[in-house]
């Protein structure tokens, strides 16, 4: 009689088929020198699986096609040599320890010239570990800032405070807008974020007419939305809310008939929204972060090379990814080769100090200072201008770009009092 | 009295691993010797999960004792200013302490209800160091932990976090004690009554075993290592945060038991080396790793439904099979041989 079903034999035929094929793949990715070409290696130290995969693999894809572009126009220029580039990348599961052991393998065996992480709880004993080397590192969030991280930079993304530019926008140009209700997730994300929505609504004369935290945990945003909408806001704050969230929260004002203007930090795969709401429901969404395809990035201020083209790029290698931090890897990346062009060398001592030199620097949405001593005791996160990016006809749209410290030097106590408060 | 050719085997098999142990910091590079460090330390927390396992309850709160030896050896030496030496044993005791709390209301459950209780207990604990900034330092945790030093008379004091050759060595004492300690129990009159209430808890109440007090001893000893084993990884990361002891970890406690087995002690140091070894050999599938690493997990339990401690065993039988041109065994499912059993109550 025929066998039937699935023998043990046929399983691991099959599956060692597939592992092969697999891996086949994955180890065809990266860029492999040839001959006697010079490479420098950056390090990609981040989450490229679990949880928090969606914030640094994104951005781990992103960096490939960047070197990609990098290689392909011929290189890094360093005095007469043309240097190849190659990034390595180490998945740290967003745990400690393993950060920590990724952290010595590409400074001590691969031997990178620049480490490129997300930051978080994750990032402490990374740093130090870089400090110690002297390695040039970066975050994404520059509440990893202290002032013994001499050489762990912020020079992409200031979270939370880049948020003031969109509400001081919104209160400029949406005047009879007078109350908002904001909800945050009860996290190290949510909290620093609410305390910079509270400063810039303040700032702007807008009164805060709810603001609640919910856990981490929740699967049901119905409850918070209602709660919310029981208040009349003119304006729902979804702070710094995870993708997931943002996406259930916007669900939930669509199916409550919310009505008025919605502000949130991130608003990423906005497609899936407005398949599950309305272009309608969402035109006028005000959030943070642009699509590069954007025109206004094609301003003579944006120091990115080809930013169209690095978007169109990636979505045909990558359809449906791009999200918030997809482009904030390369973007500092791109930073990195202006400075080590300019230092004339690849290490990372050299590029440290082209990059600070003067106090400003190269940041993607234009030349920035370099600052931060007042908010995390030393002046290593780049700070100058963001875009406030509009939902229009269910495009993401730039539509100004505002000055943060500007902001700052005229409601910076607010800032200070309201994170003194949320504590 | 003679000494049997297998002692002589076994010691001498013994006696070349601590070599290789010891030599195995002089051989590798910097960073393979962190990934040693913190694969002792696991064998600590693997080990003691297993000992746990012996009174027949399979704990979801085993890893946040870890972190409750952590954060308790964190604070202490940063809040209260104890050195190193001191605060990780008071820390342990601490966890112990918290271990004997919770087997109040936990041991009134069994089986799969006392896996959601124990989930449900560490949870609170660990949401407890999210929640309240001071003094756990909420999501971030607790950073710039001191690390363990050695006052020397000529070279002045040494910080062992510095040097991970001096860390490995540490761990391995620590590692080294933790399975003579669990070894012994476990060959004691009080291990053999663990076995006894794990395969037939009635019958051994029936004869005047005190079993809440057996398991409860379980619970507070597996859990006090699990703490040491929590204030030696923070003190060499010098930072302790929630993430680092959230149900993730526990899975992965899980799977280096189950796939290292649990028959004997070295089931779980298997489990731990071996899965250890390969999760860095996949390092360079990025993205892919999980898949790999998940059907190594499901081949290895298809395979060797008996753990990896099982697998000299099967090769031995493979061999003889083919020795004596006979197939080897089809299934590991049915009785293990009269060895592979726990030892009889009055062995």
């Amino acid at each position: 009689m025929a066998k039937k079903g699935f023998t043990r034999r046929q399983f691991t035929g099959t599956a060692a088929a597939a592992a092969g094929a697999v891996a086949a793949s994955s180890f065809g990715a990266p860029y492999v020198a040839r001959g006697a070409e010079k490479v420098v290696k950056l390090g990609f130290l981040g989450p490229l699986t679990g949880e928090v995969a969606g914030w640094a693999l994104p951005g781990r894809n992103a960096c490939l096609i960047w070197a990609d572009q990098v290689n392909a126009a011929g290189g890094i220029k360093i005095g007469d040599d043309n240097y190849m580039v190659e990034i390595v990348s180490y998945d740290n599961e967003y745990l400690t320890d393993k950060s920590l052991i990724g952290a010595k393998k590409l400074v001590l065996e691969d031997e990178v010239k620049l480490v490129l992480m997300l930051g978080g709880t994750d990032a402490p004993a990374a740093v130090q570990f870089f400090t110690k080397q002297k390695m040039l590192s970066t975050t994404l969030l520059p509440s990893d800032l202290t002032p013994d991280t001499l050489y762990h930079l912020a020079p992409a993304e200031v979270h939370p405070l880049y948020n003031v530019t969109g509400v001081e926008w919104l209160a400029e140009n949406r005047p009879e807008l007078k109350t908002a209700a904001i909800c945050a997730q009860d996290d190290e994300l949510g909290w620093p974020s609410v305390a910079t929505y509270l400063a810039a609504f303040e700032a702007a004369g807008i009164d805060v007419v709810y603001n609640k935290y919910f856990d981490i945990a929740t699967t049901d945003f119905a409850p918070v939305v209602t709660a919310m909408l029981a208040e009349n806001p003119d304006i729902v704050c979804l702070d710094t809310a995870y993708p997931d969230f943002v996406n259930l929260l916007c669900e939930q004002l669509f199916l409550q008939d919310y009505k008025g203007q919605i502000i949130s930090c991130t608003l990423d795969f906005y497609g899936r929204i407005i398949e599950k709401t309305s272009t309608e429901f969402l035109e006028g969404l005000i959030f943070q972060f642009p699509d590069f395809d954007d025109p206004a990035m094609n301003e003579p201020h944006i120091n990115f090379e080809n930013p169209n083209e690095f978007f169109v790029n990636y979505n045909e290698r990558f359809p449906d990814a791009w999200s918030a931090v997809t482009w904030e890897y390369p973007a500092i990346a791109e930073m990195w080769r202006l400075a080590a062009e300019k230092a004339g060398s690849v290490e990372p001592m050299d590029v440290f100090a082209a990059l600070k030199e003067g106090g400003r620097g190269p940041h993607v949405f234009g030349d920035a200072d370099w600052w931060g001593e007042e908010l995390w005791g030393i002046d290593n996160a780049l700070v100058g201008n963001w875009p406030v990016v509009q939902i229009q006809n269910g495009k993401a749209t730039i539509v100004e770009y505002r000055n943060i410290i500007d902001w700052w030097n005229k409601h910076g106590e607010l800032l200070k009092k309201h994170t003194a408060e949320q504590g | 009295m003679r000494r049997s050719s297998r002692f002589w085997a076994t010691s001498g098999g013994l006696a070349a691993l601590l070599a290789l142990l010891c030599a195995l910091p002089f051989l590798v590079a910097l960073y393979r010797l962190d990934i040693l460090i913190f694969m002792l330390i696991n064998v600590i927390l693997a080990v003691s999960y297993r000992f746990l396992t012996l009174a027949g309850e399979y704990s979801l709160g085993h890893v946040v004792m870890m972190g409750v030896g952590a954060y308790g050896s964190a604070l202490a030496t940063k809040e209260a200013g104890f050195p190193v030496w001191v605060a990780a044993p008071l820390a342990a005791a601490f966890t112990g302490l918290i271990a004997f709390v919770l087997a109040f209301p936990l041991f009134r459950m069994k089986g799969f209800y006392f896996l959601i209780g124990s989930f449900a207990a560490g949870e609170a604990i660990r949401l407890s160091w999210n929640r309240f900034r001071d003094p756990f330092g909420g999501p971030g945790g607790i950073s710039f932990i001191p690390s363990p030093e050695i006052p020397l008379p000529v070279l002045g004091t040494v910080d062992l976090s510095a040097d991970p050759r001096a860390y490995y060595f540490l761990c391995l004492a620590v590692v080294i004690a933790t399975i003579v300690i669990f070894y012994r129990l476990e060959r004691s009159r009080f291990g053999l009554t663990l076995h006894a209430i794990h395969w037939k808890d009635v019958l051994a109440e029936s004869v005047g075993v005190h079993i809440w007090w057996y398991k409860t001893f379980a619970l507070v000893l597996a859990s006090a290592f699990a703490g040491l084993a929590g204030a030696l990884l923070g003190h060499y990361l010098g930072t302790v945060n929630p993430v680092q002891f959230n149900l993730h970890i526990m899975l992965f406690v899980l799977v280096w038991v189950i796939v290292g087995g649990t028959r004997t002690i070295a089931g779980p140091i298997l489990g731990v080396a071996v899965l250890t070894i390969v999760d860095q050999g996949l390092r360079g599938l990025d993205e892919w790793r999980p898949l790999f690493y998940g059907a190594i997990l499901i081949l290895t339990v298809m395979f060797l439904p008996h753990g990896l401690e099982s697998l000299p065993r099967r090769a031995a039988e493979w061999w003889q099979a083919i020795r004596s041109r006979r197939r080897p065994p089809v299934s590991e499912d049915e009785e293990p041989p009269e060895s592979d059993r726990p030892p009889p109550r009055d062995a």
